[in-house]
């Protein structure tokens, strides 16, 4: 379509918005916290200290320690949290007796503050009264009677990225919406040559929300890759460091005043998140259902 | 019809000007205090009596208006926020910690020309406290809260394991876990989240006691760092189980259910032992000096403590407003209004204050154990100077005591912080 050049005006007028907001809450913070990463800022002063905060960032065990976890978690989600979520949204898409409870069940931990969720998981973690340790000890795992599951290095992080799991219902939400859209008349064809509920699923109902778990793999990864209020809120990235994640990594570096190296620490982040979409993007290209 | 239109237009001009002109001519100055005294806090009653009775004295005119802070650790982190931005509360609460980039960000109220003018603070504090907290010819600080962090510990427990005294050794203290330990209960209680408050202050007993009073002038090189480490790992032996990862509320908490019998906090914890403790919890109190490492270079007695809290300002364009913030500043400082607080929170204070004579016992206690004590040295968190080195001490402290490092690995661990 050609734009005639009176149009060219109004098209600037009706965009300008965007882009000067875009800039502002965008693009300039960006820059900034670009420049302010090479400087020892802060809050007060700042000096230019070309790439030291860099190299002491990568010389640092947490930080790295951080970036794994944060790919960790990234992995967890990609390969179990929405695989789980497109296996319930098929059999909830059979829309058997009962499933609307089921999906309301399933999507009760989106709508409920994550502070909350955070601070009950907590308590159920914990070694002295928490539910999790009675359940074990009355089931006969009398060895786990006051294990401290977040305080523990070698189950700190399973811990807190298992409970995560209970956030399926968001994806499932989304890939069950897409199932709606799928015309009838693929489960009519297959029914004719006798397919199974099994062989429909597989072949028919997967194949065509492909193009949405695959939205829903991207959206899981970027959700994780700033995950930071559960880890905070249970662990502080504790103990000794072990579930460490980059978001809280920056967090302790603002609170005490080392602006400077926190904000290389966030363009590390913006770096890895970049270098993770444009690669998954890559992975999962696939031509998309119409 | 432009005639009718001019006419709307000067009365509605002329209203709305006359509104705004009396509205500013009786405007009520709004103080806002986001406050830490607040919720379960021991100084929460005594606050907010203490500011309404400012409000109904200065009814029309000033208003302080209480913005609550819940959670110590967010609160000091969003004070370093705002002293960053420049952005200041009108009037705030401040830790040791951030009191020198609070007066480089030059954005806190200089306080000294109102201590020039006015004998009042001259009055209220000891001789040389106002002059000591002065940086670069100026106050950007009143000094407020002290306190003192002894030993508390429930006789009851230590008695039925054996125990009358509490130990003054380390050696004798580890001894006398293991008989407390035996009768089924445990003995301390110890954190790791946020700052380890309670374990924080433990380990700085223990590195007074090994390295004296100026242990921090030496830097983490002394060894009495590695001593006071070795400490808290075998302190880890003897604790609760939820220890790693448990915050204050936790670890106070199981020295108020008799479940722990030894627990380390300040004088603020007091009317706690009353109002959250099981009954009779009080009363079963005993206050002790912390115990002595063998060959230390401290002495015995010796107590760690120092400014808890230091009461400050935003800078204020409106002389008026100013005013205003420093009569209320001067309100919280008069020795009768500090000394209710001191009474009912068993909080200690810098201010000058004629204390009742029925103040709590184990307040009592306290303040003779710090008067006879050789000296009262700073704790980790205030002698270290270093907001990296203190915030990386709970995962260090973790670390320690889950195995993943030695003592030495553990100062490495503050090392590699700075």
């Amino acid at each position: 379509m050609q734009i005639k050049k009176d149009e060219v005006v109004w098209l600037l007028l009706f965009i300008a918005p965007a882009i000067i907001l875009f800039f502002l809450f965008f693009i300039i913070p960006i820059l900034f916290l670009f420049v302010t990463s090479f400087t020892n800022w802060d809050g007060i002063s700042a000096e230019f200290v070309g790439l030291e905060n860099y190299t002491k960032l990568f010389n640092k065990k947490s930080f790295v320690r951080a970036i794994t976890n944060n790919l960790y978690w990234c992995l967890t989600a990609a390969l179990i949290t929405v695989p789980l979520a497109l296996i319930i949204a098929l059999l909830l898409a059979h829309r058997s007796r009962g499933w609307k409870v089921f999906r309301t069940v399933l999507f009760i931990p989106q709508v409920v503050s994550s502070a909350a969720i955070a601070m009950l998981w907590a308590a159920m973690f914990n070694a002295e009264y928490g539910l999790v340790n009675f359940l074990l000890d009355y089931i006969g795992f009398s060895d786990y009677k006051n294990h401290n599951w977040l305080g523990n290095v070698r189950t700190a992080n399973a811990a807190l990225i298992g409970f995560s799991l209970c956030y399926v219902g968001y994806f499932m939400v989304i890939m069950l919406a897409k199932t709606a859209g799928i015309s009838e008349d693929y489960y009519d064809a297959a029914n004719i040559d006798g397919a199974s509920q099994f062989q429909k699923d597989l072949h028919i109902t997967a194949p065509l929300i492909k193009s949405t778990f695959f939205l829903c793999i991207i959206l899981a990864v970027i959700f994780n890759l700033r995950q930071f209020e559960y880890v905070y809120l249970m662990t502080a990235g504790g103990p000794a460091n072990k579930t460490q994640v980059l978001v809280v990594y920056i967090w302790n570096e603002l609170s005490v005043q080392r602006l400077g190296r926190g904000n290389a620490a966030g363009v590390i982040m913006i770096a890895i998140g970049a270098i993770l979409l444009l690669s998954l993007r890559k992975l999962l290209k696939s031509e998309t259902y119409n | 019809m432009i005639k009718s239109i001019l006419k709307l237009f000067s009365v509605v001009f002329i209203s709305t000007s006359l509104t705004v002109i009396s509205t500013v001519a009786s405007a009520e100055i709004t103080i806002n205090w986001p406050s830490i005294w607040v919720g379960k806090d021991s100084k929460t009653t005594v606050i907010g009596e203490l500011v309404n009775e400012f409000n109904a004295a200065n009814a029309g005119s000033i208003k302080v208006v209480i913005e609550e802070q819940t959670d110590y650790d967010i609160y000091a982190q969003k004070l370093t926020a705002q002293i960053s931005t420049g952005d200041l509360p009108d009037i705030f609460t401040v830790g040791a910690d951030l009191l020198d980039i609070l007066h480089r960000s030059g954005k806190a109220m200089d306080l000294a020309p109102h201590v020039a003018s006015d004998s009042h603070w001259n009055n209220v504090y000891p001789e040389g406290t106002l002059e000591s907290n002065m940086m670069g010819g100026q106050l950007t600080n009143l000094p407020y809260e002290l306190f003192v962090t002894p030993v508390t510990y429930n006789k009851k427990l230590l008695k039925a394991a054996g125990y009358d005294e509490f130990p003054a050794t380390y050696d004798e203290f580890f001894k006398m876990c293991e008989a407390v330990t035996a009768t089924g209960k445990v003995c301390t209680s110890q954190m790791t989240a946020k700052n380890a408050w309670t374990s924080m202050l433990w380990f700085s007993q223990a590195l007074a006691s090994a390295g004296g009073p100026n242990v921090y002038e030496r830097g983490l090189d002394d060894p009495a760092f590695v001593k006071a480490f070795e400490v808290m790992e075998k302190m880890y032996q003897y604790t609760t189980s939820d220890a790693i990862g448990a915050d204050a509320g936790v670890s106070g908490g199981h020295f108020l259910n008799e479940r722990t019998a030894v627990f380390m906090n300040g004088p603020w914890f007091i009317a706690r032992y009353t109002s959250d403790g099981i009954p009779g919890l009080h009363e079963n109190i005993g206050v002790a000096p912390a115990p002595m490492l063998t060959g230390g270079e401290g002495a015995p007695g010796g107590y760690v403590g120092g400014k808890q809290s230091s009461l400050a300002a935003g800078k204020q364009s409106d002389p008026a407003k100013e005013e205003a913030v420093v009569k209320f500043l001067k309100w919280l400082t008069t020795p009768e209004n500090v000394a209710r607080l001191s009474y009912s929170s068993g909080a200690m204070f810098i201010v000058k204050a004629d204390l009742p004579s029925d103040m709590d016992r184990l307040f009592i206690e306290m303040n003779e154990q710090k008067g006879n004590a050789p000296y009262v040295a700073k704790t980790f968190m205030n002698g270290m100077g270093s907001l990296p080195i203190v915030s990386e001490f709970p995962q260090a402290l973790s670390a320690l005591a889950l195995g993943e490092v030695t003592p030495e690995g553990a100062v490495e661990m503050l090392k590699d912080a700075e």
